[in-house]
């Protein structure tokens, strides 16, 4: 480069001082650059997402879905579990969950469409509390009630408005919305299944030389109700 | 067991993560960079690694140069000219990443370091341009230059070197050497002093308007001003202070508040206030006045030309640019200067009816320009941005610049989505050229953010140099264009349209050359012509052939209609006597502080200002783009007696393109070639002045851009 110290830069401001008569001092507010920053970043990943094949599209956004139950969706892992641990009949655990992906299956859609919008400042105190109400029925009622796959439906539809804030958050791309929808949807779907899938076997392990499923049960749903009433009571401070 | 496996096997897909090549233990910028391309590890790049690498980068530099001046051997071109071209490797990697982040997205931590580094560098600089040592063994070689057979490019170079030297004082006795340096180190106090005694007047300025003062504002120009108000509320300490901001309004005279204000407020008396508090920035008889310190500076840089043996400051600084004397740039100007002043009195005839017929009772003064030239503009052409807009949304224009140089030079440009750059807005394209060879990495930042600075530019990471093998440059477009509002994409106004046509302009200037010595490559050449490749594109943005092909609305993909690029191309023509006649008149100043003579006594600076402006006939209406107590590019930046410039290099490209229209194709396929040939490969190899005369086949001339500009008397 030798002495001529750098050059290289047409219309670079290299007078700062012009350029702040002109335009005045920058302003650095750390929620403003936070605030352009997240939004660049989802420009990017469309971006990104809309250069990609076909396949790997939808393989990440399967990803994306799973990793939103394992490892970063604690509070749906814990809802998930509040519902294995309420009855360990399959055919009863298949409604509830059944009725569970249903539910925020239809309002993760109508949330990504933006038929439905909440603030995530709402949804997550009400995910924490349907937590609680599971567990709370896992310990009070010896039997479930048959209201019981109406409620997890109801409470389906809360938990598909949280998937969705962070699916917005994503972003997802226009021209390949609905697969890219269904390939998070599935990703959601596989995670739940890994929590139910693990949580079988380690009950099983557990349960070899017990006959009475009920021991786990209401020591378990405790603990889950109270870290659900504690996650609850921490969101509304 | 069978499902754990699988439970297993998927996490074991989801962590998989891609492995940098940059080790963390160790400054990035001093290891190899594997990075694709040699793109900065940018990810890597923390703010505490510049300064360590800035101090090893510059002791390199210096024991590179001490390697050159102690070599036994006799010197040579290889061993002396081409060696120098080889070091400051190191340096000039940490600079340009550097200069390009703390423009482009900065924090507090680089800008402290950016004063801490200034001094510095210009101290390294300094150390190599003085070493006489060095000197003797470039000059041995110069002297015997005849006998070296150099090549063009060689003898330019050798040339340019010893050049540097010459002015930097090589061949003055002691004497003259000591006094250089005290009128340098007294120039540059004076300088930063101007731009502080400046930054304060125009900081130090507020207008705090009542909900009652804000007739004919829009509610966007009052949002801005009520935030601006709530900024300085949390800015001041005390109850009173903050008392005088809240529920206010604050107008101030940076460019930004004061155009819209003066645009759109009915209020005339608070449009006078604003206007005169810009004018009178530096001219307020107080202790950040100007009036001394511009002055002293142009008379000490009289001293100084006077010293280093020519007659003028202008002299000693256009000996370096295209126009070598003052006598041509004055002439230039000049015969600019009849026909926009003449053009800026008819407009003022224009909105002195319009204020007539609406029944006001005054004469159109400068503070009303704004205002009634907008009236002017919807009367008599009629177009509305907002029409524009949907067709230029920012993928399109990008497409619509790609398919430009594509079927220009045949150039193909193809993003790749797995390089991490500096900020996620920031897109990456490799370019190559006709036969598929690869060119050069094209870097675009488009949108505006809290941390970058305004305006638009072109830089580069990576310069190009055939010197040991081929190296390829990385350029980089930055602009401020609007981000996007939720799914909508970017849209455009007409003027940022032609911006990012303008800076594709220098970007392929970066890109297309092809040199031996990086230090000659790209937009390395003389101040009044690197805006010809930048400006020459911009002609390609308003071809209604070139917009039909890109401009395309971006919910109905239907193309732009031909009334609507009708009405942009008669616009572009609007408001140009006012445009051109307070730049003539600023590069006009510029020009007379700078031929005055070191035997001159201190100028009075607002006398000396008014008998420069009322020699040209400078009217009331309009006041110079920069008076001298604000002339901040002259005064404290890099333009002394570079002003005019920009008209310089606009004479140019209108000329240039002139040539395509001649031709009756904007896509010549001959001209297009010969123009890559001659201009945009060359750098700085040849003098600027052959480049144009090799391309044109003749010296520009002026009348293609007196059209271009409807100064030649067409419209009206």
């Amino acid at each position: 480069m030798f002495f001529t110290s750098f050059t290289a830069n047409c219309h670079n401001p290299e007078d700062f001082v012009i350029s702040e008569i002109e335009r005045g001092q920058l302003n650095f507010e750390n929620e403003q650059i936070a605030a352009e920053y997240g939004a660049a970043l989802k420009r990017q990943r469309i971006r990104r997402l809309n250069a990609m094949p076909w396949l790997k599209k939808i393989y990440i956004f399967i990803k994306a879905g799973f990793e939103h139950i394992i490892p970063e969706g604690l509070d749906h892992i814990l809802f998930v579990l509040g519902l294995f641990f309420s009855s360990l009949k399959f055919r009863s655990l298949l409604i509830q969950v059944t009725a569970f992906t249903l539910a925020h299956s239809i309002t993760l859609a109508l949330a990504a469409i933006g038929l439905v919008k909440l603030q995530l400042s709402v949804v997550e105190p009400l995910i924490f509390l349907s937590i609680v109400w599971v567990a709370l029925e896992n310990t009070l009622f010896k039997q479930t009630t048959k209201w019981r796959p109406l409620i997890v439906f109801s409470f389906g539809l809360l938990h598909g408005l949280g998937f969705a804030a962070l699916l917005t958050e994503y972003g997802l791309p226009k021209d390949s919305f609905i697969s890219l929808l269904l390939a998070f949807n599935i990703g959601v779907e596989l995670g739940q299944l890994a929590v139910l899938v693990i949580a079988f076997i380690l009950v099983r392990a557990i349960l070899i030389n017990s006959k009475n499923k009920n021991k786990l049960k209401i020591p378990a749903s405790i603990a889950i109700g109270s870290v659900g009433l504690f996650w609850f009571i921490e969101s509304l401070i | 067991m069978k499902e754990l496996l699988i439970i297993a096997g998927i996490f074991l897909i989801i962590s998989c993560e891609q492995k940098t090549k940059i080790d963390p233990t160790i400054n990035p910028f001093l290891q190899e960079w594997s990075t694709p391309y040699q793109v900065p590890p940018f990810t890597a790049i923390k703010n505490e690694h510049y300064m360590p690498a800035f101090k090893k980068g510059m002791e390199e530099n210096l024991a590179e140069i001490d390697l050159i001046v102690n070599n036994v051997e006799t010197p040579t071109f290889s061993n002396t000219i081409e060696e120098l071209e080889r070091t400051g490797k190191l340096l000039s990697k940490v600079q340009r990443v550097f200069s390009n982040l703390s423009s482009s997205n900065t924090n507090p931590q680089l800008q402290e370091l950016q004063l801490e580094l200034s001094p510095m560098l210009s101290a390294h600089y300094d150390k190599i341009a003085l070493n006489e040592d060095l000197f003797k063994r470039v000059d041995a070689v110069w002297n015997q230059r005849e006998n070296l057979d150099l090549t063009k490019e060689q003898e330019k170079l050798l040339n340019d070197r010893h050049k540097q030297f010459v002015r930097s004082g090589a061949l003055l006795n002691e004497t003259e050497k000591k006094q250089i340096t005290e009128l340098n180190s007294k120039i540059s106090q004076l300088s930063t002093e101007f731009g502080q005694n400046l930054l304060a007047e125009t900081n130090g300025f507020e207008l705090i308007l009542n909900k009652s003062d804000l007739d004919g504002l829009s509610n966007d120009i009052i949002s801005a001003a009520s935030e601006a108000a709530f900024q300085k509320m949390n800015k001041v300490e005390s109850e009173t202070e903050k008392e005088k901001y809240k529920d206010k309004y604050v107008f101030t005279p940076h460019r930004s508040s004061m155009y819209p204000f003066l645009t759109e407020s009915t209020r005339r008396d608070l449009r006078e206030i604003l206007y005169k508090s810009y004018i009178m920035r530096g001219d307020n008889n107080n202790e950040t006045d100007n009036k001394k310190i511009n002055a002293q500076i142009a008379k000490l840089r009289a001293e100084r030309a006077k010293i280093m043996g020519y007659k003028t400051h202008a002299h000693f600084i256009l000996e370096e640019n295209m126009l070598k004397t003052p006598e041509e740039v004055y002439e230039l100007l000049i015969q600019l200067w009849v026909p926009a002043l003449e053009r800026a009195k008819a407009e003022v005839a224009d909105m002195q009816m319009v204020a007539d017929n609406e029944g006001q009772n005054f004469k159109i003064a400068a503070w009303d320009w704004w205002q009634y030239s907008e009236k002017v503009r919807k009367e008599k052409y009629d177009l509305d941005e907002s029409a524009i807009k949907p067709y230029m949304s920012l993928d399109n224009v990008i497409q619509g610049v790609f398919n430009t140089t594509n079927k220009l030079w045949g150039l193909n440009f193809k993003e790749i989505f797995d390089i991490d750059l500096y900020h996620p807005d920031a897109r990456v394209w490799e370019v190559t050229d006709k036969d598929g060879s690869h060119l050069a990495l094209f870097i675009g930042d488009y949108f505006t953010r809290s941390n970058k600075r305004g305006g638009a530019w072109m830089s580069s990471f990576k310069s190009q140099s055939n010197l040991d093998g081929s190296e390829r440059p990385i350029v980089v477009n930055v602009c401020n264009f609007p981000a996007p509002v939720g799914d909508n994409p970017s849209l455009l106004s007409f003027e940022n349209v032609v911006t990012l046509f303008h800076e594709f302009g220098h970007a392929m200037h970066g890109i297309l050359t092809n040199v031996t010595y990086s230090s000659m490559a790209g937009t390395s050449g003389p101040r009044d012509f690197i805006e010809l490749p930048s400006q020459l594109l911009e002609h390609w943005a308003s071809e209604p052939e070139v917009l039909k092909s890109f401009a395309k609305h971006y919910e109905t993909g239907e193309s732009i209609p031909d009334e609507l690029i009708e009405k942009i191309l008669k616009a572009s023509k609007f408001n140009q006597g006012f445009i051109n006649t307070e730049y003539l008149a600023a590069s006009l100043l510029d020009m007379d502080w700078h031929t005055i003579s070191y035997t001159d006594p201190l100028k009075d600076s607002n006398e000396f200002e008014k008998v420069s402006l009322e020699k040209i006939g400078l009217i009331d209406e309009i006041a110079p783009r920069y008076r001298s107590t604000y002339f901040a590019h002259i005064f404290s930046g890099g333009y002394s007696s570079g002003y005019y410039s920009y008209v310089h290099a606009a004479v140019l490209d209108s000329d240039a393109f002139e040539a395509f229209k001649e031709a009756g194709d904007v896509f010549d396929p001959e001209l297009s070639t010969k123009l890559r040939k001659t201009i945009y490969e060359k750098g700085a190899t040849e003098e600027a002045m052959d480049l144009f005369v090799n391309f044109r086949g003749r010296k520009p001339i002026i009348a293609p851009l007196l059209k271009v500009r409807g100064l030649d008397g067409s419209s009206g």
